[in-house]
């Protein structure tokens, strides 16, 4: 023991006499502090310093040394001495983690004055740090050990630092990279050190989220000691064999596991994308000037908004903030208006609203993902989506949660409930028997009894839906469909309260709304286009709170759909977000191919009027509006269908603030959400629309999109299709 | 001689010293027998053999590269032997090492300190590998080092270094001692320095594996010597024993004024004799000068060749090297 105190004392002393330690550990960093404060965000410069630090120290720090001391014939004099390696290579890596210590408080310190608060879970990362060093470290001496020459230990160095260094993510956020590196980086020990870190910085996780890329450095630290334990010379003449130098392959193997298995897993490209969100989410900006709705219905008339850690942090009314005050870019808006995000309550993810044009099978994910770019893209930043695959939902709204996806912010009901003959699944009766089952297992629930209906309710529940979709719809003589049971609605709805799911039911006539009313539905969606709903349901859905989501859109669609007009795919923000091939196999293929929905639209005749009325009398009434466009329908695009439900409402007689308040403060608070998005005040999410023009007098300025906001990242809108 | 007579520890093999002070008594702290080490084809040391008594300074002279450090090295445990026996103080230096390390003391031939360590650290710190060690202080002082105690390893003299190495290498107290070339590249006055400190050691009854290839050095400090050579010993014993039994007594160099043609005497006293080329210069190897002397002198006369020069020398350590080697040892 004494030994080992004493080694570790002498081989301090040493390096706080030699003057390259002092650089490389104290001076260096801060250099690098310094000079990327400016450029990035501080948390991630503080990454990026520490994991170059940890780099530095443990491949040059443990390395160099122990080939120039053996070089030097200094550790042959150790040799006539009774003590074997393990002494010296247990000081040398505890040295250097003692002088590495210092530069951690020196660089967190630092950010202090940066703004950057201390890391809520400091332990968590001294401990990653630690064993990131102590890792490190090994991996020196297994370069020390292999090396026959100062010049050589300083090629392998440098062969590990350099990639270790551009391809860890430390220097810039990994999924910069093209993939197939970035893939490659997993392979690399750095990249778990820098994504370990920046998870406790960016992040607030600990260890435990970084368990397996810690016990993997630890492992590496073991078995770094050990074979350089074995491998350990004590002079130059001992060359070592090239085979020996396979050894480093060892060190590097639970790194190799980690890889494969991330080449399966993907999990480390997902957190690193994760990682790269936190930071662009975490930016400073004030936009100034601008027209603020407020989502309530108030309107400001110019004032300005700072967006700082992903949330409004203030809203001045008024005054002309500066921004250099705030430390932030400034976003000039006069002229502009800048609105919560809007919210669509009513979509179908799955589905593009296109004819696809293609056999191929698309992967329900890519589908859905897509839609959910083109809300974003469109400054709808919140959908709710129905009858889509619940798990694929339920994960994608993870993914868009942390920002792993970057995609308006998903709330999943999952498949909907339904009856036999029934609205949705009558649809379904033409498929093969092996592809109506997954169909039917994917979007639909057919309970045959109440006592199935609350089971099939608890079971979404358990696996994380935000609501439940029923249906009650008998068609018109047209297109007759079977009616669900009213005893199966209650019980669903009974259910549905119980867990605390709003229930939201699909409609067909004025019957069915009242029907719906009376089994406590939530919402009502689509209301009627047959016939009138008369004032007494609207007196019940006022006096019960029910909502109102007429999804004009897709009754606008529908109409188009029987004249023959695709004028719909002719508008600006259609012809953004919509695929060209499946555009041009739609306006073909609505001709050709479909003839039975064509004929079912004609059929139908002018639903869109009367949606409008019922709208305008609900609107009269008192009711609760929700904007819903039914997107997924065929010619209800997901995102330029919202900004179409508004013009509709305001051709129905709605006003554009109420309009508006529709689709943000109001959907918000539908979706369970009303406490962190749909308003503009300080301590919402900054997810904002910033339009030109005024909505709040012309509707569709909506559409002149100049900015999206989501969780406080300025999205680069054009690159979201390319995720 | 006296081993002839006395029960002794040594093998019949082993060359017995004729020294006072090492009889058959003496214990053997180092034993050497058959020692053979080779790197790939190369022989290093070939069929090594010889013993070191207790309180002996024995002394490993040869030529650079002649396996001299190879085999000091063998006996402190650094490297491993092909072939052969070895001990040191009853312990196997290839699987006892770390036992043998701990009771040895070893000055290297080529060694170093990081130059930034000051002297007392490097004294401290050494002294932490070892299960007891004398005082640093004292030793620093034993070895007129106190006033730099706080010097970096790196601002020391060539002497001072060497004299640090020396303390170092006796912080465990050791009873045996190698010092492998204690005075190479250092200046006269330092190497007198170093032969005091050596001196210090017999009388403290160390003993001492020196290797050198100063023919004075070997001559001065030690008891005894093996002369190393290509790996082998070529003679082993004290100075004097050494010469004595390589070239006899002394050696005679006469030379004439004409060729001398006539075959030479017949004398029994005479060990060995050669002619140059031209037959003028005349060497001879005998164990009775004077006898011989008066006996050529006469010889050469009676042929009417006129002498023009007489020499008699005592062979020193260096003429036994070249006479058994055919080269100087400085070569």
């Amino acid at each position: 023991m004494k030994t080992y105190v004493k080694l570790i004392r002498i081989d301090l002393m040493l390096a706080l006499r030699d003057k390259s330690v002092l650089f490389f550990n104290y001076l260096f960093p801060l250099f690098f502090f310094f000079a990327f404060t400016a450029l990035m965000d501080v948390a991630f410069v503080v990454s990026m310093v520490l994991t170059l630090g940890i780099l530095g120290n443990g491949l040059f720090g443990a390395g160099m040394r122990l080939v120039q001391e053996r070089d030097n014939n200094i550790l042959r004099r150790f040799k006539v001495a009774p003590i074997s390696p393990t002494p010296i290579l247990v000081a040398s890596t505890v040295t250097g983690w003692l002088l590495y210590l210092p530069a951690v408080v020196l660089v967190l310190g630092l950010s202090l004055l940066y703004g950057m608060p201390l890391p809520d879970r400091l332990w968590d990362l001294f401990l990653i740090i630690s064993i990131g060093l102590f890792a490190f470290r090994s991996i020196g001496l297994i370069l020390a050990s292999v090396a026959n020459s100062v010049q050589e230990v300083n090629i392998l160095i440098q062969l590990f630092y350099v990639p270790m260094l551009f391809l860890s993510g430390a220097l810039f956020p990994l999924t910069f990279l093209p993939a197939w590196l970035q893939m490659f980086a997993q392979y690399i020990p750095a990249t778990y050190l820098t994504i370990g870190i920046q998870g406790v910085l960016l992040k607030g996780e600990g260890i435990l989220e970084n368990l397996v890329p810690a016990l993997a450095l630890a492992l590496t630290l073991l078995l770094g000691l050990f074979i350089s334990g074995k491998l350990f010379r004590w002079e130059k003449e001992e060359k070592v064999r090239m085979a020996s130098k396979l050894w480093v392959v060892a060190v590097l193997a639970p790194f190799l596991l980690m890889g494969t298995y991330q080449l399966y897993s993907q999990e480390q490209i997902r957190k690193a994308k994760v990682l790269y969100r936190s930071m662009q989410r975490a930016d400073v900006v004030l936009i100034r000037g601008a027209r603020i709705f407020v989502g309530d219905g108030e309107v400001i008339e110019s004032g300005s908004v700072l967006i700082r850690e992903g949330r409004i942090s203030r809203v001045f009314p008024d005054e002309r903030p500066e921004a250099g005050e705030y430390q932030a870019s400034l976003l000039e808006a006069p002229g502009k208006t800048l609105l919560p995000g809007l919210i669509d309550a009513h979509v179908h993810l799955l589905s593009p609203g296109l004819i696809s044009g293609t056999a191929e099978a698309i992967e329900f994910e890519d589908l859905m993902r897509r839609s959910l770019a083109s809300h974003l893209y469109c400054g709808v930043t919140g959908v709710h989506s129905f009858a889509d695959p619940v798990a694929t939902a339920v994960s994608l709204r993870g993914m868009i949660e942390d920002g792993a996806f970057l995609g308006a912010e998903l709330f999943v009901s999952g498949p909907m409930f339904t009856t036999e003959g029934g609205h949705g699944a009558k649809a379904f009766d033409a498929l093969p028997e092996a592809l109506r089952t997954i169909a039917l297992r994917e979007f639909l629930r057919l309970p045959a009894t109440p006592a199935d209906a609350r089971q099939q309710v608890r079971s979404l529940h358990a696996q994380g839906v935000d609501s439940i979709k029923a249906v009650l719809d008998a068609g018109w003589s047209e297109t007759l469909m079977n009616r669900m049971d009213l005893s199966i609605l209650t019980a669903v709805s009974e259910e549905a309260a119980s867990l605390g799911l709003p229930l939201r039911v699909h409609t067909g006539d004025a019957r069915d709304v009242e029907d719906a009313v009376a089994a406590n539905a939530a919402v009502i969606e689509h209301g009627s286009s047959r016939n009138q709903i008369p004032e007494s349901t609207f007196g019940a859905m006022r006096s019960r709170r029910v909502r109102y989501i007429p999804t004009l859109s897709v009754l606008e669609a529908v109409v188009g759909l029987g004249q023959g007009d695709d004028s719909l795919l002719r508008r600006s923000l259609a012809l953004q977000v919509a695929d060209r091939s499946m555009l041009e196999a739609t306006r073909v293929g609505m001709r050709t191919e479909l003839e039975e929905p064509v004929r079912a639209a004609i059929a139908a005749g002018d639903v869109l009027s009367q949606g409008k009325e019922n709208l305008n009398r609900a609107f009269e009434s008192g009711v609760r509006l929700v904007a819903g466009s039914d997107a997924g329908n065929l010619f209800v695009l997901h995102g330029p269908s919202l900004h179409r439900e508004l013009q509709l409402w305001v051709e129905a007689g709605v006003p554009p603030r109420e309009a508006l308040k529709a689709a943000t403060s109001e959907a918000a608070q539908l979706l369970g959400a009303g406490d962190r998005i749909g308003l503009i005040r300080p301590g919402y999410e900054a997810t904002l629309l910033l339009v030109d023009g005024d909505p709040t007098t012309e509707i569709s300025a909506t559409e002149r999109i100049s900015d999206v906001f989501f969780k406080g990242e300025r999205v680069n809108r054009s690159a979201l299709f390319k995720q | 001689m006296s081993g002839e007579t006395a029960p002794t520890k040594i093998e019949p093999a082993a060359v017995v010293p004729e020294h006072d002070a090492f009889g058959p008594d003496s214990e053997i702290y180092i034993r050497v027998r058959g020692l053979s080490k080779n790197y790939g084809e190369f022989q290093a040391v070939a069929d090594v053999s010889f013993e070191v008594f207790a309180g002996e300074v024995f002394g490993l002279l040869g030529p650079n590269g002649a396996g001299k450090t190879t085999t000091v090295e063998i006996l402190e445990g650094l490297r491993t032997r092909s072939e052969g026996e070895v001990s040191v103080l009853g312990f196997d230096p290839d699987s006892q090492s770390r036992e043998l390390k701990n009771q040895i003391g070893v000055t290297l031939q080529s060694t170093n300190l990081p130059d930034k360590i000051r002297v007392s650290e490097a004294v401290e710190l050494f002294s932490s590998f070892y299960t007891s060690a004398l005082d640093g202080g004292e030793l620093l002082e034993r070895l007129q080092l106190s006033d730099k105690s706080s010097s970096y390893f790196g601002q020391l003299s060539g002497g001072q270094k060497q004299r640090l190495v020396l303390a170092l290498s006796l912080i465990n107290d050791p009873r045996v001692l190698f010092l492998d070339e204690p005075t190479a590249g250092l200046d006269p006055h330092a190497r007198h320095e170093i032969h005091s400190l050596i001196d210090a050691l017999r009388a403290e009854r160390r003993t001492v594996l020196l290797t050198t290839h100063y023919i004075e050095e070997a001559e001065k400090l030690c008891d005894r010597v093996a002369i190393i050579d290509n790996g082998r010993i070529i003679a082993q014993g004290t100075p004097r024993q050494i010469q004595k039994k390589t070239l006899g007594d002394a050696l005679l160099e006469i030379s004439c004024a004409n060729p001398v043609y006539a075959d030479f005497p017949s004398l029994d006293h005479v060990e060995r004799h050669e002619f140059t080329e031209d037959r003028r210069n005349l060497t001879i190897i005998t164990r009775s000068p004077a006898r011989t002397l008066v006996d050529i002198v006469k010889w050469i006369d009676g042929q009417g060749i006129e002498l023009t020069d007489v020499n008699l020398k005592k062979p020193s350590l260096e003429d036994v090297f070249i006479e058994l080697t055919g080269r100087s040892l400085r070569e």
